[in-house]
């Protein structure tokens, strides 16, 4: 089988582990990154198509007016064009050959979490506050019972114990980042993490327009359509995106949500350390993962989101409602970072991971998110009936 | 594919130390919050005024 003969080539190559998302979904070590150049290209590409897209939301609207496609072209948001223009942007580097050269230059990382600071500045601090216990409750709940239901799934089709911690993280956590941490805490191979992190895009991208539908079909609440697109779709990127497609408050809730899954990263690195460390790979006299691991994997960026919500709620408490206007420029620059995070995702997807991982981690995959879409909306529902943003 | 213990794939010496500093992650992650707040203070003072951004 594919994922055999690809585990059984890793093996004889001692693992490289990535350390960003890029890293994680291309076949470029980190020993033989691009030259500068490439990486500048590749930014630019993204630049391009994010320009592209801004001009695509402002304008198409305009254009269909009048027509049998104004309705359509209404509803169509920036997540849409940014993602359709990332695959077919993805699509034209493949067939020229310059992917690997320019994907040190998809910074999805860095994009989706400087737009998610910026949309700190948009989030009144007492909405943090009173979201924040239903959020770590959901949290405390969901991340155990679909990692460990995944873990429990990954072993009755036999897969090996790291691919098992790397999708059971990706799954319960935050996708891409839970699984560069999982590599990290369990030493797993770069093809395992390339194929880990292709699957997370593979079912987040139908994700970021599936729920939104079903949010609408099933009539939830906004909070509630907001917390579930936060506890369930993987990706912290395709989060931003679904919960832009419902609105601004659903965009509020599902990230404080998914921010809060973030936070839990370092705890599962340290579980899941403790557990190859001692279980698994039984090496004698290992240092004991402790406080300084649990920083280490620490998603910084929440503590941005925060301070910038603090900021801006003081900002407001002093100017009134003249501040709106400010804020709605910080509110266009969040929605610049969310647009170039949106293209690089579309950049980074790739299918030929897929083909190398063969159908078992995508049965793993798919039965985790099933899965997960459940168990995320009941809690949902239960949790956030009647939060007022 | 097995589901056996992988403690046989090389030393523990030979692989990076997880707990170790990761430059790269270390500098996306807190660069994100260095940039988001920095834009934020930048138009709080109004060094990016409204209509700049397109």
């Amino acid at each position: 089988m594919a994922t055999e003969n690809a585990d059984a080539q890793a093996a004889a190559e001692p693992a490289a582990p990535a350390t960003s998302e890029t890293a994680a979904l291309t076949d470029t070590a980190p020993a033989t990154r691009a030259p500068w150049g490439f990486i500048a290209l590749g930014v630019l590409i993204v630049l391009i198509l994010g320009a592209v897209t801004r001009f695509l939301e402002q304008h198409v609207p305009e254009w269909a007016a009048g027509t049998a496609f104004a309705e359509v072209a209404a509803a169509v948001e920036y997540p849409v064009y940014a993602i359709v223009l990332g695959l077919l942007g993805g699509l034209v580097i493949t067939l020229t050959g310059l992917r690997d050269k320019v994907a040190d230059g998809f910074r999805t990382e860095f994009f989706i979490k400087t737009g998610l600071v910026l949309l700190g500045a948009s989030i009144n601090l007492s909405v943090i506050a009173r979201a924040a216990g239903p959020a770590i409750a959901q949290a405390l709940i969901v991340v155990p019972t679909v990692f460990l239901f995944t873990w429990w799934l990954a072993g009755r089709l036999g897969l090996d114990e790291k691919l098992r911690a790397l999708l059971s993280s990706a799954v319960s956590i935050c996708g891409v980042s839970a699984a560069i941490t999982a590599a990290g805490a369990v030493r797993a191979r770069r093809e395992q993490l390339a194929y880990t992190a292709s699957l997370v895009i593979l079912f987040a991208l139908p994700s970021i327009f599936l729920l939104p539908w079903l949010a609408d079909v099933l009539n939830l609440s906004t909070p509630v359509a907001g917390a579930w697109i936060g506890g369930n779709i993987d990706t912290t990127a395709a989060v931003a995106a679904a919960g832009a497609l419902v609105g601004e408050e659903a965009l509020q809730i599902a990230a404080v949500v998914k921010s809060t899954q973030n936070v839990l990263m370092g705890l599962v690195a340290v579980a899941l350390t403790a557990y190859f460390t001692y279980r698994v790979e039984r090496t004698p006299g290992s240092a004991r993962p402790g406080l300084g691991t649990l920083w280490t994997r620490f998603p910084k960026f929440v503590l941005g989101f925060i301070l910038a919500s603090v900021v801006a709620t003081i900002y407001l408490n002093q100017v009134g409602d003249a501040g709106a206007d400010t804020i709605g420029v910080v509110n266009d620059l969040r929605t610049w970072f969310l647009i170039l995070a949106f293209v690089s995702i579309g950049l980074e997807f790739r299918l030929t991971r897929l083909r190398e991982a063969g159908w078992k981690p995508i049965a793993v995959f798919g039965g985790a998110a099933v899965f997960n879409l459940a168990l995320a909306l009941l809690l949902a529902s239960l949790l956030f009936r009647g939060f007022e943003a | 594919m097995s589901s056996e213990s992988p403690s046989g794939d090389a030393p523990a010496t030979a692989t990076p130390d997880p707990d170790e500093p990761r430059p790269r992650a270390f500098n996306e992650d807190w660069a994100a919050v260095v940039v988001g707040l920095a834009l934020l203070a930048l138009v709080l003072i109004g060094a990016i005024p409204e209509g700049v951004i397109p």
